[in-house]
């Protein structure tokens, strides 16, 4: 076991690597002259080739790339000093350079948005499992009925419209049009200042999702469901005359739950990495629309280090749902 | 199949197969031998879901295709006017005439855009254009892309398959939207001032979709090969001295046509709603005619006009749900283990 989850972790290790290498030489090589977003902005657009090139030369692009991925590295780990006009700044670690908008530490700018994203993840990935394993444990008891085909086919439609197109229509149809009291003021308001409002900014968010994702959920339950309870155990189990709701949920459910562990593990890391679509139909400042932002504004620093911390969150969230899958299911080798 | 005898107590009808015909009735003389593709045909042709959703694709292929015809028909283009010749600007720029605030307009059927005065039927079939060319031309690449990678990894294995397997991974971790994201602000800081930039943004998006949509099939291929590579018929070839080039075009592919057709038609309307959906961000088109882009105006005038939403939303939920549906009932179709 212990082998295994350090041969994981050492995987894990080498892929944030090369993501973070792909990232650093694309925004090396990608821009003709990868100075001129931050030389705009500072000269309030009177960046002439003077300008330009003292730009290039303080942010480090007339040096050999690898000089400067080292002081990428060194920067996230401990931190360094960055030249940005005519002034050193310093970066504390985990330093991501600065933002070219707003100019200040990118760190300090994300950590200031994580909570949104970890709010709209945390309660979305709370209905997946809510809304979606109930309805397909339900829909796996009562297989081949009318209500049985009816969900499975209308939650086939539901789930082959674009997600965005479905969050956008509510938002329009619930907060512009209709007005809806306790959805309509949505939006992240720090849990600490207060917490009525924070719920209800996040209710809407939450809910879409919530339907949204659930839908996957339930197909995934209902057919695990519909495997574990046609096995010998349960009609044993039957047989030998536990009531109906133990042997559902205690035998089949605990059965099925196994791979719908492994999917939701990774759904919560793709959440975790940044609900771009939901946060910014639902205009909460998470991650996501962080990004977003910074696309249109060109602001390559905050591009790459929400690229950077995404694949760390997928890697992560792979990693332990690798281990938490041999855990739960001793059939699986560890080799 | 009889219900009544496949009781737990009896074992109903062991094998499937049908029971003996008179060789002289005329059902005899029906049985040819079909293809499994043709048999597949034949129950998507009967299967009412399927055909209502390959007429509604076939609708919008035709819209794409004969997007300038349409728009001649109609009398209306794409050229941007002078918006105050169409939108009256001290009413929140809605249109002078046609929807919403007044009846049809026969000059511009599906109204005009507010602000820019933009002839929305023009917009549409354009839209429509973009969106299906994007979608089919990223399918093929990345389609053509998993199946090869997926026939060499399987059928070679060792150290190339270890390291097809060993990208497959790694870009299957990487999310779509942010390598979309993080490729948009480079190309546009690069190419925004080349006169082609609206061209190189498609190919862009072309090679984005195409780099994160190939490893679904490339998996599925290397499955299906790893285990018909063991087969006889493979065997055979090599013993004959088939070159390897030949065994996996002529011998592997053939046998994994139904794999490829599914991937490929539920493919499609994942690209679909991707292109729309950069669009949409602002990442996708942006220089260019596009239902997403539409879309993203339209939000904004939703209380007031709420029809310009509603036709590219349109477009894009009956596109991507009828090819989703259509890929469904292929799949089901394809497969010899569906109840039906």
């Amino acid at each position: 076991m212990f082998a295994y989850v350090v041969k994981r972790l050492i995987a894990g290790v080498v892929v944030v690597f090369m993501v973070s290498v792909a990232v650093f030489l694309l925004f090396w090589y990608g821009p003709n002259e990868p100075a001129r977003p931050l030389c705009d902005r500072q000269t309030s657009n009177h960046c002439d080739t003077v300008r330009l090139a003292r730009y290039t030369e303080n942010l480090g692009y007339n040096n050999p790339v690898y000089s400067e991925y080292g002081k990428f590295i060194k920067g996230v780990f401990v931190g360094r000093d960055i030249k940005i006009g005519t002034k050193e700044r310093p970066c504390p670690a985990p330093c991501f350079g600065y933002s070219y908008r707003t100019t200040v530490p990118v760190w300090g700018e994300m950590k200031d948005r994580l909570p949104a994203t970890f709010s709209v993840a945390i309660g979305g990935a709370t209905l997946y499992l809510l809304f979606g394993i109930p309805i397909g444990v339900a829909a796996a008891r009562r297989r081949g009925t009318v209500a049985d085909k009816a969900l499975v086919s209308s939650f086939l439609v539901l789930s082959s419209i674009p997600y965005y197109l479905f969050a956008l229509l509510t938002w329009l149809y619930l907060t512009v049009i209709f007005e809806i009291p306790l959805l309509s003021n949505t939006g992240y308001h720090p849990i600490t200042d207060n917490p009525a409002k924070w719920f209800s900014g996040m209710l809407l968010a939450w809910i879409v999702l919530g339907i949204f994702g659930c839908t996957q959920y339930t197909r995934y339950s209902r057919g695990a469901m519909i495997e574990a309870l046609s096995e010998d155990y349960i009609r044993t189990a039957k047989a030998k005359g536990l009531p109906q709701r133990t042997v559902v949920y205690k035998h089949g459910l605990r059965a099925a739950l196994v791979p719908i562990v492994t999917i939701f593990g990774i759904d919560f890391g793709v959440l975790l990495a940044g609900t771009i679509f939901t946060e910014r139909i639902f205009d909460i400042q998470g991650i996501g629309f962080w990004s977003l932002q910074a696309v249109g504004a060109k602001d390559l620093p905050v591009v790459e280090a929400t690229a950077l911390f995404s694949a760390v969150v997928l890697v992560v969230a792979n990693l332990l749902v690798d281990i938490i899958y041999s855990v739960l299911d001793p059939r699986v080798r560890l080799s | 199949m009889t219900a009544q005898t496949a009781g737990p107590e009896t074992l109903g009808h062991l094998s499937d197969e049908p029971p003996p015909v008179d060789p002289n009735s005329k059902k005899a003389e029906a049985i040819t031998g079909k293809s499994p593709l043709r048999i597949a045909f034949g129950r998507l042709a009967r299967d009412k879901i399927a055909v209502v959703c390959a007429a509604v694709v076939l609708f919008f292929v035709l819209v794409a295709i004969f997007a300038g015809v349409i728009c001649s028909i109609f009398n209306v283009d794409t050229e941007t006017v002078l918006a105050t010749t169409r939108v009256n600007m001290l009413n929140g720029g809605l249109p002078k005439e046609g929807p919403p605030l007044h009846g049809f307009d026969p000059a511009h059927p599906f109204g005009v855009a507010p602000n820019t005065g933009n002839d929305n039927l023009a917009f549409w079939v354009y839209g429509c254009r973009t969106s299906l060319l994007i979608a089919s031309i990223a399918t093929l690449f990345a389609s053509v892309l998993g199946v090869i990678l997926g026939l060499l990894a399987g059928f070679l294995g060792g150290p190339v398959d270890k390291v097809i397997s060993f990208f497959t991974d790694f870009f299957l971790t990487v999310p779509f939207l942010l390598a979309a994201l993080t490729l948009a602000p480079i190309v546009a800081e690069r190419f925004s001032t080349s006169p082609n930039y609206p061209r190189i943004q498609l190919i862009d998006l072309i090679v984005v979709l195409s780099m994160f949509g190939w490893m679904g099939i490339a998996r599925l291929i290397r499955g299906e090969v790893l285990s018909l590579r063991e087969r006889e018929f493979i065997q055979a070839a090599r013993v004959l001295g088939m070159p390897t080039s030949r065994i996996l075009v002529k011998e592997l592919l053939p046998n994994l046509v139904a794999p490829i057709v599914v991937s490929v038609s539920l493919m499609l309307p994942a690209f679909v709603a991707a292109e729309a959906g950069l669009a949409y961000l602002g990442i996708g088109v942006t220089s260019g005619i596009s239902w997403g882009q539409t879309i993203n105006t339209a939000s904004n005038f939703f209380e007031t006009y709420p029809l310009f939403l509603w036709e590219p939303l349109i477009g894009i939920v009956a596109l991507v749900l009828a090819l989703n549906l259509l890929g469904d009932a292929i799949r089901d179709a394809l497969d010899p283990k569906t109840r039906r």
